[in-house]
């Protein structure tokens, strides 16, 4: 497959300095074309993204960073490759990128789904608004083992690999300059903290919401977004673990009934995955199919646990008095945490015993939020060179 | 013992005793030899003591050999490993002792020589000679064609190495044979497409008005172009005067109880081997007309945990020892392959080649 640009550049890509009000100006634009599109409902993602990019919102996120003792410099030339179906993830790393000043090459996949394209269409429309923005943000189609991708990756300073982990350690096999700096997102397995005597004694109304939240960070991509929840670990004991699991899974598999977010082919799927773990474990119990919904009781969470487990509606689901016990089986790819009914003081401490795994903490409803800090890096900073100015030259 | 039976003339209420009694029986050397089967049936039947019916036999998903080894026997004991087609991803790898592997040949020529007779037939194999080579000989194809192979005698392959028909020695097997019962044997792709297909362009026709046509291997290519069965025997008639064409059903984590489509059109299940049909969301058993996933149970798997098995085909039971055919069992139609999952998520599994610079 040749070199293939969606969107052309009509002047010179240059960089800008952090933070441009002409930058922040072609977000809000694409904003409004994103929220105006007739279609956007279906597509929740494009939904979250189009809020997330307008201007009020992006000038809130920049805040903390606006006021800092050194100089925000941008970082040069940066390679981004997007992940093939979470469409709208690459927006997010590549507008922040935008934002630091760089100018920015987007690798996008071949096998990209309807919210890509949309996307692609939208950005196209505003090229001829804002040329400068537009050549600093290209989007293109190529194999990976095109001479110019790699020629490009040769003289870049940055690349943001999206994918698989298998898919990151290929490319990585392109060298870049010594200076260059990488970021890699690959493979995650989050999790789901859940407090059962909470679970128990939430109010009706709270309780649904709670469902809905969950519902929503698990579901919304299958399952398969890399802060979807793959393991729920249950915090209680053994009594109070089994009257939530009584109140919870009915009460999600009503909602999972009624929206079908799943097909045939993914039930096949989660029973093949809790099978396997099952047959790999020795020690798993309660392997339960229901409505859609496959649920299989663990005793820890093992590495091949987070290979076998694709999604598809499989909750593996561990049982601990104490969260404590869960820091032995914790792992780097452990992205997120999300929490229901722990209280914040418990976080707190526990936090400081983690010395492996966990990124990010939130509370359930919040896992899909996209942030700035992303697998426990903060992109702007990574997008951007902090300059020091010695003391000595301070104009005060 | 069911094996001991003829492969169609048991009714219901004579097969349904013995079968589940030889699938407990299954279940519980299963269980004993093979550790994860055991800690599959602890994890999804807590309690399983044995199935009181049918339907109460633990399953496992079918794709499971294509990740896990699973066998009840000591790998001083393998006689023979199969393996699947395999054209996406690992493939499934099944293995065999002596015991098992005989009960496999047996049960086949069984059923075979229910279609075809007792006495071998002039054979004519759609596939070219190289297909049984050392290097072909792990594939579905040469497998499919060394199990069949034995029913025939005076073998003669149809396709040259570029697949192109080998009219003359078609043409010299007709005149040899062409009065005589004939085998004709083939994966329904390769039939269609490198033999009808063929014929029909070079205007060619063969003449086999006493064969039978047996043929398998699915019907994903020829839906793509809109070829059903019907469509299918038409064609095969014209350009080869066959009458008789018999698809049949099997997967090679059960090899030997294969399903034989009848003249109605109906796969029917042996008395070797029965099939029930699962809701997707529920896995409740459906009734009869009902489209589910299917199941399948065999009496054969001793070697590996097979012997009830989840399929990713889609498919209708159709009735139970009533088909206009007169043949006992179950008989169903195939409704088709669930579709591959579409990877939605922030890791895509794609691996990309990353070639050295030159």
């Amino acid at each position: 497959m040749s070199w293939t640009t969606f969107n052309p550049p009509s002047v010179k890509a240059k960089l800008f300095s952090s933070f441009s009000e002409q930058d922040i100006a072609y977000c809000d634009a694409l904003s409004a074309l994103i929220l105006k599109e007739p279609q956007i409902r279906e597509f929740p993602d494009l939904v979250a993204l189009g809020f997330w990019l307008r201007k009020s919102n992006l000038y809130n996120l920049l805040k903390p960073y606006q006021y800092a003792s050194f100089n925000r410099q941008p970082l040069g030339m940066l390679y981004h490759s997007a992940p093939a179906n979470v469409d709208s993830l690459f927006v997010y790393s590549g507008i922040l990128s935008l934002l630091c000043g760089n100018k920015n090459v987007i690798r996008l996949s071949s096998r990209r789904g309807t919210s890509s394209n949309i996307l692609i269409e939208k950005i196209c429309q505003l090229a001829d608004d804002f040329p400068e923005q537009n050549a600093r943000f290209q989007l293109i189609q190529c194999d990976y083992d095109n001479s110019e991708l790699i020629a490009l990756i040769n003289s870049v300073e940055g690349r943001v690999l999206w994918g698989s982990d298998e898919a990151i350690i290929a490319q990585r096999a392109i060298p870049m300059p010594a200076h260059a700096r990488e970021m890699c997102f690959g493979n995650k397995f989050s999790l789901c903290l859940l407090d059962a005597k909470t679970i128990m004694a939430e109010p009706e109304a709270k309780f649904g919401q709670f469902v809905q939240f969950f519902y929503k960070d698990q579901m919304t991509f299958s399952q398969q977004g890399c802060s979807s929840a793959k393991a729920i670990v249950w915090l209680g004991s053994k009594e109070q673990i089994g009257d939530a699991k009584k109140r919870f899974w009915p009460a999600l598999i009503e909602l999972v009934r009624l929206k079908q977010p799943f097909s045939d082919s993914e039930h096949y799927q989660a029973l093949l995955a809790a099978q396997q773990i099952a047959a790999n474990a020795g020690n798993a119990f309660e392997l339960i199919q229901e409505r859609g919904i496959t649920r299989l009781g663990v005793s820890s969470i093992s590495p091949f646990c987070t290979n076998a487990h694709k999604g598809s509606g499989l909750f593996l689901e561990l049982s601990l008095a104490s969260f404590e016990q869960l820091n032995p089986m914790l792992k780097p790819a452990n992205q997120t945490l999300s929490v229901w009914g722990v209280e914040p003081k418990l976080l707190h401490e526990w936090l400081t015993t983690v010395q492996t795994g966990v990124d990010r903490v939130v509370p359930v409803g919040e896992a899909l939020t996209f942030s700035i800090n992303w697998d426990g890096v903060d992109l702007i900073d990574q997008f951007s060179r902090k300059v020091n100015l010695h003391k000595s030259f301070s104009l005060e | 013992m069911l094996i001991e039976q003829a492969p169609y003339e048991l009714t219901v209420a004579k097969k349904a005793p013995l079968l589940l009694a030889q699938l407990n029986s299954l279940t519980a050397h299963h269980r004993e030899f093979c550790s994860e089967y055991e800690s599959v049936v602890t994890a999804q039947w807590p309690n399983y003591a044995v199935a009181n019916q049918l339907a109460a036999v633990p399953y496992l998903a079918v794709s499971l050999f294509k990740h896990l080894s699973l066998k009840s026997i000591p790998d001083s004991e393998v006689f023979k490993t199969l393996y699947s087609s395999g054209t996406t991803g690992n493939p499934s790898k099944i293995a065999l002792d002596r015991e098992t592997a005989g009960l496999q040949s047996k049960t086949l020529v069984k059923i075979m020589q229910h279609w075809l007779g007792k006495e071998r037939r002039p054979m004519l194999i759609i596939d070219k000679p190289s297909i049984l080579d050392a290097r072909n000989s792990f594939s579905a194809r040469a497998a499919g064609i060394k199990g069949l192979s034995f029913m025939g005698r005076n073998h003669c392959y149809a396709l040259n190495e570029d697949m192109s028909v080998n009219i003359d020695a078609v043409q010299q097997f007709c005149s040899e044979f062409a009065a005589k019962p004939v085998l004709v044997f083939g994966f329904t792709f390769m039939v269609w497409q490198y033999f009808v297909e063929q014929l029909k362009q070079s205007k060619q026709r063969i003449s086999l008005p006493n064969a039978i046509l047996l043929h398998s291997g699915g019907w994903k290519k020829l839906e793509d172009r809109a070829v059903d069965n019907a469509t299918f025997k038409q064609a095969v008639l014209e350009h080869t005067d066959i009458p008789k064409v018999h698809n049949f059903y099997g997967l090679v984590e059960q090899v030997g109880s294969i399903f034989v489509e009848c003249e109605q059109g109906h796969l029917h299940c042996s008395s070797y081997s029965d099939v029930l049909v699962r809701d997707a969301e529920t896995w409740h058993p459906l009734p009869l007309g009902k489209e589910g996933i299917l199941q399948l149970m065999s009496v054969l798997p001793k070697s590996y945990p097979g012997h009830s098995l989840l399929t990713e085909d889609r498919a209708v039971i159709l009735g139970e020892d009533d088909c206009l055919c007169g043949r006992k069992g179950k008989y169903f139609n195939i409704k088709g392959r669930l579709p591959k999952v579409d990877m939605r998520g922030c890791s895509d599994t794609f691996t990309p080649t990353v070639r050295e610079r030159s």
